[in-house]
């Protein structure tokens, strides 16, 4: 594959994956927020084919699999597991409303171009304009996870952080080493284990949400 | 526990056995710097950390106060067996935090470089929080200990300045590079680093106002373990002072900075009185002697300013080197009376169960040998002649004196007076220890726990006969006990070492020397005194019941034809009362006495009386930290929602703001 040809796919799927982060955001509805993530993580997949071919880094085509596997199927059926079994509300109940959210998020974007248009010597030539797409994503990940009242809204919002994460590597070198990109995956099949298992049980034993726990604190 | 019961005392036994030969070792290779003439020992140690190399270092300085640790560890680890035998919950615990402790009291006085130090510091405070916590578990002794683990570690933090502000200038840990950081420093900086040293240093030392934590951790750990945290780690405490006032942080020539001096010379004067005057009121036989160990850090801290004062180029070197040899002195001394006192106040403690002097009494009879050790160790506190506390309290005499008159003006006059607070608190030490051992061991018991007392078990009083044979030969022929001194005044002052200073006229008669500043001096001979006093007593017990008029009858006391009881007797708050009245601006006494009547407002069937001092350091200061800690923690709390949410937001934010700063630059 051309270098040219490379760049003009990850800045397409880069626009993808900012777009995909904006229907998070917007989302209305849990089943929506978990498809717009799972879609998110297919996309950040493809962009992992994309520079292994361009680069050939088999590495990069190791690590574009899990994510398929893990991102894109395994965890969002996780999620839709728990939010059936427990058959909670589907609406999304945000802290703040949804339009201001987008207005947020649209000011976490610009700054995210602005950072990285100063950040110029580390941007590489096939993935340069990833970088700004990259801390963005990270950015509204953290953004949907401050203002979503759902424990499971928040999973989906590491979800999307960690995506970020994974361009922002993409962008800033070929990916990171393999060994550490399995790890980091790892950790978040492991947080949202635990997020099930919290989200379940404490509904089973006490009936309530797990966002009411907050009524505990002293 | 599981452990079978012989195989535990075994184990005890095993333990401080271990720790008795390593404070024999600890002696002799200080004895062997001190007076073998051995010069500095040195000892790399493994290099554990990338950054720093590790050493040991014995020099006059560290092997004195190695002596020091020694000494008393050594009477400690006799007497320890039999006291945990007796009562304690986690013996081998408590064996084994006693012997890190010792260790890492070693290691502060031999370290060689600042990291080892700091190390062996952390290690000391862990242990002793250990030994605090560990002997009776009372929420008492849990706050006591939190409270020392925080003053503890706030004095650490201020050290950690020091040394780390030492270590950046000089590339490197070990104190040679620190003495050469300290050379290149501005004059202001190296004062506030001796503040701040003094502070930290202070913290560990019981200095006021950073003595709260004493008198609380101090009485609640095991009896020997008190006798070491109060006897010896304090000096610990104040080795760091020597150590880095005269030496480290010193300048290359010159005299010592004087606001230095008058610092320290007023800060322990008014250790010194506000210790005794607090101790004077105390009832808890332990914390009364905890209070007492203020008071004695105070008069060493006199000695210490005072030779700051008089150091280098001022003309009045012998008078420094009398000043810091009368530190040293009562630093070795202190170590062996306050040990010995907190030993005897463990066996009575250990043989009553009871820590409260108002229901002790009468056990001279009960525990002769305890009595005696007891008395002999008031008797060297109060600094009566011929033990040892009047030996070195008498060099201070001299040295301030002396000193005043050399200063002129009102320096002189300051010193002056710090002579007579140091005259005030020798009598209010006395008065105290006629208050503590009077109402502990005279008159009759005040309670059945002290009535059915037995004398302590033999490993116990030989403890106690190890430092008394210490204060006796410390003080009747304190002569010899100069050339120990002359290492580490050489060290820290230069010039003539105390034996030459001195003892004018051999080992027995000791004669501050004035003459070298154009002064007069007096001397005294400690020897004769002793042998006037044995020869007094000798004669009075020859002439007993001589002109003999008619034969000797016993009888009770005449009380007014009612049954003599222990009710009669002063009770020790008695005993305290006109001197409460007199100093009752620093007391600020409060009282409350509860009536509970009968039927008719005339019949009183029980009458209650509390009284209370306050110290004055703990209300107006830390109360008032307190509260506003406690008041700034309610402020943040407001801010702590819960929310997982509103945590994540600040992390957001807080995101967002650094990369805005970020990107603007």
């Amino acid at each position: 594959m051309s270098v040219e040809l490379a760049t003009r796919l990850i800045d397409v799927l880069g626009a993808l994956l900012l777009f995909s982060t904006l229907l998070i955001l917007a989302a209305g509805q849990l089943f929506r927020a978990i498809y717009a993530v799972a879609v998110q993580s297919v996309f950040l997949a493809i962009a992992g084919a994309v520079l292994g071919a361009a680069t050939g880094n088999p590495d990069l085509w190791i690590i574009a699999g899990i994510t398929v596997v893990v991102k894109a199927v395994l965890l969002p059926w996780l999620l839709i597991w728990v939010v059936r079994r427990i058959q909670i509300p589907r609406e999304i109940e945000p802290v703040i409303p949804i339009n201001a959210t987008l207005a947020l998020a649209a000011g976490i974007v610009v700054l995210a171009f602005r950072l990285a248009a100063s950040l110029g010597p580390v941007r590489q030539a096939i993935t340069g304009n990833a970088l700004p797409v990259g801390i963005a994503l990270i950015l509204l990940g953290v953004l949907v996870m401050a203002s979503r009242r759902k424990a499971l809204v928040q999973m989906v919002g590491l979800f999307a952080s960690d995506n970020g994460i994974f361009f922002t590597a993409m962008a800033v070198s070929q990916g990171m080493p393999l060994i550490i990109e399995i790890g980091v995956i790892l950790d978040v099949v492991l947080g949202a284990l635990v997020m099930g298992i919290l989200v379940l049980r404490v509904r089973s034993s006490v009936d309530t949400d797990i966002a009411d726990l907050e009524d505990l604190r002293g | 526990m599981a452990v079978h019961k012989p195989l535990l005392r075994g184990a005890v036994w095993l333990g401080h056995l271990l720790i008795l030969a390593g404070a024999s070792a600890g002696a002799t290779l200080a004895l062997r710097v001190l007076i073998g003439g051995e010069g500095t020992l040195y000892l790399a140690l493994p290099r554990l950390f990338p950054f720093a190399e590790m050493s040991l270092s014995l020099d006059g300085l560290s092997a004195f106060f190695l002596l020091v640790v020694a000494l008393v560890t050594a009477a400690a680890a006799l007497y320890g067996p039999s006291y945990l035998g007796a009562h304690a919950k986690a013996p081998l615990v408590q064996t084994f935090a006693l012997a890190v402790f010792v260790a890492c009291m070693a290691g502060v006085c031999c370290a060689g470089d600042g990291l080892t130090f700091l190390l062996a510091w952390e290690g000391m405070t862990l242990a002793s929080y250990v030994l605090v916590v560990s002997d009776t578990r009372s929420d008492d002794n849990t706050r006591a200990g939190l409270l020392y683990l925080v003053m503890a570690h706030a004095g650490t933090a201020a050290l950690l300045v020091v040394f780390l502000t030492l270590a950046e200038r000089g590339h490197g840990f070990d104190f040679v590079a620190f003495r050469t950081a300290a050379r290149s420093l501005h004059g202001s900086t190296r004062t506030a680093l001796f503040i701040l040293a003094l502070v930290g240093f202070g913290a560990k030392a019981g200095v006021v106002p950073l003595h709260v934590w004493l008198p609380k951790a101090h009485p609640a750990a095991p009896s020997h373990a008190s006798a070491l945290m109060s006897g010896v780690m304090l000096k610990v405490a104040l080795y760091g002072i020597f150590r880095l006032g005269f030496d480290i942080l010193a300048p290359a020539a010159g005299p010592l900075p004087a606001s230095w001096g008058w610092t320290v010379l007023i800060v322990g004067t008014v250790s010194a009185v506000i210790g005794v005057l607090l101790a004077l009121q105390q009832h808890d036989l332990k914390r009364l002697l905890a209070f007492h160990s203020v008071e004695n850090v105070g008069i060493i801290l006199i000695g210490a300013g005072l030779a700051m004062l008089l150091s280098r180029g001022r003309g009045a070197e012998p008078l420094a080197t009398l000043a810091l040899a009368a530190a040293l002195l009562h630093t070795l001394n202190h170590a062996a009376f306050k040990g010995l006192l907190f030993l005897g106040a463990g066996s009575v403690i250990s043989r009553t169960g009871v820590r409260n002097m108002e229901e002790l009494g009468g056990l001279a009879r009960r525990m002769p040998w305890t009595t005696w050790l007891f008395l002999l160790g008031a008797v060297a506190i109060s600094a009566l002649p011929p033990l040892n506390g009047f030996v070195s309290e008498w060099m201070t005499f001299q040295a301030l004196l002396l000193g005043g008159a050399k200063l002129g003006g009102a320096s002189g006059m300051l010193a002056g007076v710090a002579a007579s607070m140091l005259a005030l608190t020798g009598g209010l030490a006395a008065a105290c220890f006629a208050k503590a051992f009077g109402v502990t061991f005279l008159g009759r018991p005040r309670s059945v726990h002290a009535e059915q007392a037995s004398e302590s078990p033999a490993p116990m009083i030989a403890g106690m006969l190890l430092l008394v044979g210490a204060c006796v030969a410390l003080g009747l022929v304190p002569g010899y006990a100069m050339p120990l001194l002359d290492g580490p005044t050489q060290e820290l002052l230069g010039g003539l070492g105390p034996s030459a200073v001195v003892t004018a006229r051999g080992p027995l008669v000791l004669s501050g020397n004035g003459a070298a500043s154009g002064l007069e001096a007096t001397s005294i001979s400690v020897t004769a005194v002793a042998a006037l006093l044995a020869l007094l007593a000798a004669v009075a017990w020859a002439l007993r019941g001589w002109p003999r008029r008619a034969p000797r009858r016993l009888a009770p006391t005449w009380t007014c034809g009612m049954l003599p009881s222990s009710r009669f007797d002063y009770t020790a708050t008695a005993f305290a009362k006109p001197l409460r009245l007199i100093f009752a601006a620093v007391y600020r006494p409060r009282r409350a006495i509860t009536k509970e009547t009968g039927p008719s407002p005339y019949v009183i069937r029980r009458l209650g009386y509390t009284g209370e001092v306050v110290d004055l350091a703990e209300t107006m200061l830390y109360t008032r930290l307190k509260r506003w800690i406690t008041a700034t923690a309610q402020g943040i709390r407001a801010y702590s929602t819960g929310r997982i949410q509103g945590y994540i937001a600040f992390v957001l934010v807080t995101l967002v703001v650094a990369l805005w700063f970020f990107a603007r630059a």
